[in-house]
């Protein structure tokens, strides 16, 4: 009889951590159309998604949406070609992205709160752009990926693109990089070890170390608000799935379990909740996801 | 879900000349031909032929032919997973494209003769350059000659939003050739959420074809198309309009067009992309009748270029567009589009074959992304007469040439003609696919 008690308890408690766990990667959905999304971000102090759609064959769109009421609509409405990857800087004084200028020839826009253009860095001649815009705290310099000479890197520069610097090491391709919440450190995925992996170095570039060992992607790094997590998303089980590790890459938790594809975390400000692009059925749309303790 | 919509012209003018040609040469001709033009001359091993088309071209190295021991500067940043082939490994991006290996077979060996988009287009299509003149006939265009009218669709679909195109220039190789604009593809775009487009059809504005019921409207619709364009093109439009009526008005048609009638789950196992749900149009045209469908991942080649779709042509970005948007559409896609076919069980009867125009560099550019490579690419075989789970021949150990027999889009036109029912005495007496040779490992 005891054992059966014993057995009991053991069940209950399973199951008890089991509902736990399946509350903590649970998903509230956000957009229900379905389309192609990216990069979704937080900002107006996570009151208000931006993110990118593919609004029609031809056209990478960002748009705004307001949680309070679900209103989504164009960022900037009369955008005749391709705009993505939106960055805001973390007192919602300005904001970055990417704009197709023409055929394969991408540059980065910064402009303040209210739309005017603080600076705009130019494409090279020819095929050529940048990735990735991420402003630092202060919003003094915009860090970016450029490519160039058969690798792709972390650059800084100020918002009129002068002063440019590399800091990353001229080995395979980086991309993604993040500031951490007071602005002295850079997270960011690069291949120079063989695969993507995670990596951490100073703003400046110096004291480079790796966060993360997969034989399969880590990419798309991005420190939450207190600067003591980082979010990624990783294919180490098989297929996109959204991770938390400790700022210094101990301890790495799984978030969302499923056999579609979960990309493109961002931290709420609170945070504890990441908004994710998650394929499910099919259908690409926004969700809210609770990080688990 | 069967949209015919306002027509657009950039003349801003009017109807112009180009806009009505083009309107003109996607309506199906065909449909009017009797049935089995040209009668196949052997056993039919496939009934009918999805042709899918990476237009742009993906790179071998990131997709199909990892070279995981190569030098940094080529190999790319993605890991490798083992396939269900023995000793063949591909991409992580392709996982489920890598787990349905027994189902399909690998050629790693192709080569072709032209190093741009428009020419190695129509190379792809024909087997053939445009020049010199004449442009030879797309291989749909041949399986439609040999088949006609299948149950009152067109024998030869193109799925895309209109002619394929490099920028503003049609690759020639798209239609009939030398056997005539008769056999050009029927053009039908898929949108996203499933919606069915005839391009240059859009002529009629706000015309839906499910809804037609009466014969005389539609009639008095498209005379009055026909009073709005240049008198030149009248003639053309009085041979077209019969095979217009046909297609609308016809059941059969309409029935394969409308996705609406694929459970949830079918539409979702290929995905809400236009090229998953291109996809599913593919496969119900297929089990429709139709001989041959070129399904197309986009109608342009540029990856990132204002007002073109997004296509395989990576010279900046190619590895987040393949990581972002490229190879997860077509994985889920394409793995949809065999399981399906496998689940209603057509795949015996239908020839499956995936590829681009050529390869792409096996050493970084210097915006670190992958060029053109015309010396080294693969292909897909699935179904049809093709034996699965076969990898004919490979690549040397950067992947930048063949290290056995190189395989060219002529002998991929003549596999599908031969698995088709055409013989070499049917080839001939058509005069098409001339020196061809058959894939034999394939077989």
């Amino acid at each position: 009889m005891r054992c059966c008690s014993r057995f009991s308890l053991t069940i209950v408690c399973a199951l008890l951590i089991a509902v736990t766990a399946a509350r903590a990667a649970e998903l509230e959905q956000l957009t229900r159309d379905g389309r192609l999304k990216f990069t979704p971000v937080f900002r107006n102090g996570g009151k208000e998604l931006v993110f990118v759609e593919l609004v029609s064959p031809t056209l990478y769109q960002i748009r705004r949406l307001v949680l309070a009421d679900g209103s989504n609509e164009p960022l900037h409405a009369n955008a005749p070609t391709s705009e993505f990857e939106p960055a805001w800087s973390a007192d919602g004084a300005c904001y970055a992205f990417l704009k197709t200028r023409s055929a394969l020839s991408v540059s980065i826009v910064i402009r303040d709160k209210q739309g005017v253009d603080l600076g705009e860095i130019l494409p090279a001649e020819g095929f050529c752009g940048y990735r990735s815009p991420a402003l630092a705290p202060d919003h003094s310099r915009v860090a970016f990926s450029f490519a160039e000479k058969g690798t792709q890197q972390i650059y800084s520069a100020q918002l009129n693109g002068q002063d440019r610097q590399r800091l990353t090491e001229p080995r395979g391709i980086s991309n993604w990089p993040s500031y951490s919440p007071e602005g002295k450190s850079i997270v960011f995925g690069s291949s120079q070890d063989g695969n993507f992996e995670i990596y951490r170095m100073n703003a400046n570039g110096t004291d480079v170390r790796r966060l993360t060992d997969s034989p399969f992607q880590d990419i798309r790094p991005r420190f939450s608000p207190d600067g003591n997590s980082i979010a990624f998303t990783s294919y180490r089980d098989g297929n996109a799935e959204i991770y938390v590790m400790q700022a210094d890459g101990s301890t790495p938790r799984r978030v969302t379990k499923s056999s579609e594809r979960d990309d493109y975390a961002d931290w709420h400000p609170g945070g504890k909740r990441l908004v994710i692009v998650s394929e499910r059925q099919g259908k690409h749309d926004l969700y809210l996801v609770n990080v688990p303790r | 879900m069967l949209d015919i919509g306002a027509f657009r012209t950039r003349t801003c003018g009017g109807f112009s000349r180009r806009s009505f040609l083009q309107l003109a040469s996607s309506l199906p001709l065909a449909l009017a031909l009797p049935a089995g033009a040209t009668r196949a001359a052997q056993p039919i091993k496939a009934k009918s032929v999805i042709f899918v088309f990476l237009w742009g071209a993906p790179s071998h190295l990131d997709t199909c032919d990892p070279k995981p021991d190569a030098p940094a500067e080529y190999r790319g940043p993605f890991g490798v997973i083992p396939t269900r082939t023995p000793g063949v490994f591909f991409s992580e991006l392709l996982p489920r494209i890598a787990s349905r290996s027994d189902r399909f077979s690998l050629v790693r060996t192709h080569v072709t003769t032209a190093p741009g988009h428009p020419d190695a287009g129509t190379v792809a299509l024909t087997g053939f350059a445009e020049s010199p003149l004449p442009v030879q006939p797309n291989f749909g265009s041949i399986v439609a000659r040999a088949r006609g009218d299948q149950g009152g669709l067109p024998p030869f679909f193109s799925i895309a939003r209109g002619v394929v195109m490099d920028g503003g220039r049609r690759i020639e190789g798209y239609g009939g050739g030398t056997l005539s604009h008769a056999y050009d593809p029927f053009l039908v775009g898929c949108s996203e959420s499933g919606g069915v487009e005839f391009p240059a059809l859009e002529l009629l504005e706000g015309l839906n074809p499910l809804r037609i019921q009466d014969r005389r409207r539609l009639s008095t619709q498209l005379d009055s198309a026909m009073h709005r364009v240049e008198q030149d093109g009248q003639r053309m439009w009085t041979r077209k309009v019969q095979s217009a009526y046909d297609l609308l008005l016809n059941p059969a048609a309409r029935q394969a067009f409308d996705l609406t009638r694929e459970s949830d789950a079918t539409r979702s196992r290929y995905g809400y992309t236009t090229f998953g749900q291109s996809s599913l149009l593919a496969r119900r045209l297929v089990e429709a009748g139709v001989p041959y469908v070129q399904l197309n991942y986009s109608r342009h080649v540029e990856a990132l270029n204002p007002g073109f779709e997004f296509g395989w042509d990576t010279h900046i970005y190619n590895f987040e567009l393949l990581q972002d948007q490229l190879c997860p559409i077509l994985d889920r896609a394409f793995t949809a589009l065999l399981d399906d076919l496998y689940d209603r069980r057509l795949i015996n009867d239908t020839l499956v074959v995936m590829m681009g125009e050529f390869g792409r560099t096996p050493k970084i550019s210097f915006r670190a992304a992958r060029d053109h490579w015309p010396g080294c690419y693969f292909s897909i075989w699935a179904g049809g007469g093709v034996e699965p789970g076969r990898v004919i021949g490979a690549s040397d150990k950067r992947g930048e040439h063949p290290r056995d027999e190189p395989i060219s889009p002529l002998m991929v036109g003549t596999t599908i003609a031969h698995l088709a029912g055409l013989d070499t005495q049917a080839r001939a007496e058509m005069n098409v696919l001339s020196g061809g040779k058959v894939i034999d490992a394939l077989l």
